[in-house]
């Protein structure tokens, strides 16, 4: 408990700089919405479109005239960035001990290693729930003056739902490498890494027909923003993905900080 | 000297590292042009549906797939995310390494002045760069010839947009130094860089969302857009000067700061 509130208050100011990070983020966005609020010649280009296209091609979860589509597009943004927020707290949390010298200190208090993990997983877990909450409330309050209906509060619900389940699976694998990784100093890079290269692989598995294997492999991919608008479910089988990586990597995380040297 | 090859041989596992991953990625991503080509005109039909917003977010709009600098620009700016991660990376460890591992007063207590010091790791991290530079150069000429097919394309668009790097990474470096001297102190170097670079990244995307923005002219990754610089094959020169007066700036900033700054010690 004491280290869960020790780490607390010691990410409090990072939680809080994502926070103005964010609210910074989604103001720009939603102050750039007015542009294409109603904008005639947009809704003249999707009204000439075959309804069936539309469908097709998710265009009109991207309806940028409405608030609800610009949220559409925003969703990828929001998912980079608090992602990124993720892979950085889990990797850090663990690795900083030693990267600053106090992994003697915490080590030496009378709990085992396990309790430190789950104090610390607690901890960045917790900054996490956070920001999306704040992410949420953020995009809510800034939507509100362009008076969106039922269904975007449904959505923005959807999206938030989605994204938290993505930070979860880069939060533990954050904390797996800081745990699991020799060199401390390897673990912050490696996930990024890990981060860039699963954004790459969105990118390419949507370019080639052979290639939609690979969306298995990056969380960015597992939750399509327009499926999530047009029906307003979240892809179980991903979520069940999502969760299956997210214990294996933090079973790995206990089971190799158990036996971690250090190099003092 | 001695600093600057202490220096360069702490970077140079990272150099590699950063040169390989980037020349893997420019290869992955041209082989596919060859697919893509083959239906492009499926793929520019496919691509008229998407949503326009994405398309640009994504720096694939004017695009004509069907053309080999067309489909780079498109990988260039992937490029210059890497490299801009890298870039602020070097910049935000440059010196503030030695207060984290608790080196600094070790090194400044060597009979050298610190703007000699500051130089030789500035060098140092510009060898660096100007390696990754290189490779990003080699395997940008080699992929583009290796899977253009019959294809020709022009070779004065292509070595503007690799020209560009050097000053684009300086930006990132510069600014980078700057910032890891302003503060008091720099833990961690990734999350600085990352929020530098992704920061910026997002901001661009965004600018480019909607027309005329005037924050976004701020970042980089707008100076050196791709796309313009293919499509006109000149820069955008104005905004190029504002990335030379962001180095400039950073540059002499650091030096001032650093002759100044109260170095903690670890007793």
């Amino acid at each position: 408990m004491n280290i869960f509130l020790h780490e607390l208050k010691a990410n409090l100011k990072s939680l809080l700089i994502w926070c103005v990070i964010m609210l910074m983020f989604v103001s720009t966005g939603f102050a750039k919405f007015s542009a294409y609020e109603g904008n005639p010649e947009l809704l003249a280009i999707l009204d000439d479109l075959p309804p069936a296209m539309l469908a097709a091609f998710n265009f009109s979860a991207f309806n940028l005239t409405t608030v609800t589509g610009f949220l559409g597009v925003m969703y990828n943004y929001f998912a980079l960035v608090l992602t990124i927020a993720a892979v950085m707290w889990g990797s850090d949390i663990i690795a900083k001990e030693e990267r600053d010298k106090t992994v003697e200190f915490a080590l030496t208090l009378p709990v085992p290693r396990s309790k430190l993990v789950t104090g610390k997983t607690l901890a960045v877990l917790v900054n996490c729930i956070a920001l999306v909450l704040f992410t949420w409330g953020a995009a809510a309050a800034n939507a509100a003056k362009y008076t969106p209906d039922e269904q975007f509060y449904d959505f923005l619900a959807l999206s938030m739902l989605a994204i938290f389940v993505m930070q979860m699976v880069f939060l533990a694998v954050g904390i797996l490498l800081g745990a699991a990784m020799k060199q401390y100093k390897r673990a912050n890079s490696m996930a990024v890494s890990i981060l860039l290269a699963t954004f790459f692989i969105s990118i390419i598995s949507g370019l080639n027909k052979n290639l939609e294997f690979l969306k298995y492999v990056s969380p960015f991919t597992y939750f399509n923003p327009g499926t999530m608008l047009r029906e307003l479910v979240i892809d179980m089988d991903y979520v069940w993905l999502s969760a299956g990586i997210v214990l294996a990597a933090m079973a790995g995380a206990y089971a190799a900080y158990k036996k971690r040297d250090l190099y003092i | 000297m001695n600093i600057y090859k202490h220096e360069f041989k702490m970077h140079i596992r990272s150099v590699v590292t950063w040169s390989a991953s980037l020349a893997l990625m420019i290869f992955i991503f041209m082989s596919l042009f060859t697919s893509l080509a083959i239906d492009a005109e499926l793929m520019n039909e496919m691509l008229a549906q998407f949503p326009e917003e994405l398309l640009i977010a994504f720096g694939m709009t004017n695009l004509d797939w069907t053309s080999v600098l067309g489909y780079y620009s498109f990988i260039f700016l992937f490029c210059q995310l890497i490299l801009a991660i890298q870039a602020g990376n070097y910049g935000f460890g440059l010196v503030s390494v030695e207060e984290r591992e608790l080196t600094a007063d070790f090194l400044l207590a060597k009979p050298v002045k610190r703007s000699s010091i500051l130089t030789s790791k500035f060098l140092a991290a510009l060898t660096g760069l100007t390696v990754t530079n290189a490779v990003v150069w080699v395997s940008s000429i080699l992929a583009v010839n290796l899977y253009r097919g019959e294809r020709t394309y022009e070779a004065k668009p292509l070595f503007l947009l690799l020209l560009s790097i050097i000053i684009f990474q300086l930006v990132f470096f510069s600014v980078g130094l700057l910032i890891s001297l302003l503060v008091k102190r720099v833990r961690s170097v990734t999350p600085y860089a990352m929020a530098l670079a992704f920061g910026t990244y997002v901001l661009s995307a965004f600018g480019s969302m909607l027309g005329d923005a005037k924050l976004e002219k701020l970042t980089p990754f707008q100076h050196f857009e791709p796309n313009y610089i293919i499509a006109n094959a000149a820069y955008n020169t104005p905004l190029v000067l504002i990335s030379v007066a962001l180095i400039v700036v950073s540059v002499t900033g650091s030096y001032l700061l650093y002759q100044k700054r109260n170095i903690p010690t670890p007793v």
